[in-house]
């Protein structure tokens, strides 16, 4: 995933500002500070926004809301943890807020129902084939076994920080990563079938 | 901390069965310890179902890493920036009061003839045009001052050569004197000496005058009156 480290690659490091000195930056009003620490974590927001509710669009919209609230919690960052990891704890309760708001009649836990306009998440977002299907086999999961896989597989967070970042004990995330691989399987077996 | 914490649940999860989702939430985090990397083995050669589940997660993780991350449309990024800008020092609002403030600043100024001054590391703010009364007064009393120290040193340079010029002429008119008088001495001297050779050569010549005068009577005495020449006749 990451780009192998070229001289020029290794110099840019170098001279690249810590995510500390853009936030300090960003605080004391520097505009450019603040647009570099969101291009640096945008794509990655915008994917978890893509694999989170399955549209393009939405997946904007979240990564919009997401910002927004960063920003105006900024100042609040403590340099406790890594600041992906605290910008991937607003963004999980930005995405419940924004699951609430776009489906408030369903639980956390509740498998969605497939609508008939839903009916093909794969048909509907723009991305890889690949990608397509892995996204579709994931918005057949409930929101709360979802934020668990996502942050395992694609956030590489551990069983502890997932925990933190969604307000659960670990061994809950554990037994929701493990429920949501027997859907998974159930689904990837009818996709691959 | 996490770690510890798996590996002390992996202790005390050893003395009993572990559950299916607590073994595989070790292997996930890869924290098994030997014996339990023997269970989990043993539990996926038993466990069919749970073999699905490592295969399951193998697979997903598989798909993840070659999950192609789509790029960013292009979006409104500054509107996250919720911060107001920071105002430029000429849009601020207090500039039009600074503004104004300054300007009746210097109008009561002008009014008042304020006037400021430093002189000799003091400053002199003053009012009405005192301060030019002030500071003439003060002027005057320097010029003053400076004309008197110019005038006193000319006076003891005067005084100086005028003392130096009387020294001078008073040892001139010594040494003047001192000749006049050594020389006059020495001419009244010649010319009393003079008196006295002539005086002394009168007196001779009076006497020579005499004697001729003696003898040419006696020689008319001697030769008139030859009687006489007897010895008791000369003595007449």
């Amino acid at each position: 995933m990451r780009e192998g480290g070229t001289p020029r690659g290794e110099l840019l490091i170098m001279f690249e500002k810590t995510d500390q000195q853009l936030i300090t930056k960003a605080l004391q009003g520097n505009k450019q500070a603040w647009l570099n620490l969101l291009k640096r974590y945008e794509k990655q927001i915008y994917n978890y926004g893509m694999r989170m509710t399955g549209k393009n669009e939405d997946a904007l919209d979240l990564m919009q809301e997401v910002f927004i609230s960063v920003f105006r919690n900024l100042s609040t960052y403590r340099n406790e943890g890594s600041f992906k990891s605290w910008m991937f704890r607003i963004a999980h309760f930005r995405c419940i807020e924004f699951y609430r708001r776009k489906k408030p009649m369903q639980g956390l836990d509740d498998t969605p129902e497939i609508e008939s306009e839903e009916s093909s998440v794969a048909d509907s977002i723009h991305t890889g084939q690949e990608n397509k299907q892995l996204i579709s086999a994931m918005q057949q999961l409930p929101l709360a076994q979802k934020s668990v896989v996502e942050l395992k597989f694609f956030g590489q967070f551990t069983f502890d920080e997932i925990a933190e970042q969604t307000g659960i004990s670990a061994n809950t995330a554990k037994s929701r990563l493990y429920g949501a691989l027997e859907k998974l399987k159930i689904l990837m077996e009818v996709d691959y079938a | 901390m996490p770690k510890h914490e798996s590996q002390l649940d992996g202790a005390t999860m050893d003395k009993f069965e572990l559950s299916n989702e607590q073994l595989f939430g070790l292997w996930v985090e890869q924290q098994l310890n030997k014996q339990q990397q023997n269970v989990f083995e043993q539990r996926c050669l038993d466990d069919k179902t749970f073999a699905k589940q490592v295969e399951m997660f193998n697979m997903f993780s598989m798909q993840s890493e070659h999950y192609q991350s789509d790029e960013v449309p292009s979006w409104d990024r500054a509107s996250t920036f919720n911060m107001p800008e920071k105002i430029k020092w000429w849009q601020w609002q207090g500039l039009p009061t600074l503004s104004f403030a300054t300007s009746m600043l210097a109008i009561v100024m002008v009014l008042t003839g304020l006037q400021v001054r430093t002189d000799d590391g003091a400053m002199t703010i003053s009012f009405a045009g005192k301060y030019r009364e002030q500071q003439s007064e003060q002027e005057i009393d320097k010029l003053v001052d400076v004309k008197l120290a110019e005038f006193q040193k000319t006076q003891q340079l005067a005084l100086t050569n005028t003392t130096q010029t009387m020294q001078q002429q008073q040892m001139d008119a010594s040494t003047q004197l001192t000749q006049y008088l050594l020389g006059a001495s020495r001419k009244e001297r010649r010319e009393d000496f003079a008196e006295l050779i002539k005086y002394v050569n009168e007196q001779r010549g009076d006497d020579q005058l005499f004697y001729v005068r003696q003898l040419n009577k006696l020689q008319q005495d001697i030769y008139a009156k030859p009687d006489l020449t007897s010895p008791g006749n000369i003595n007449e």
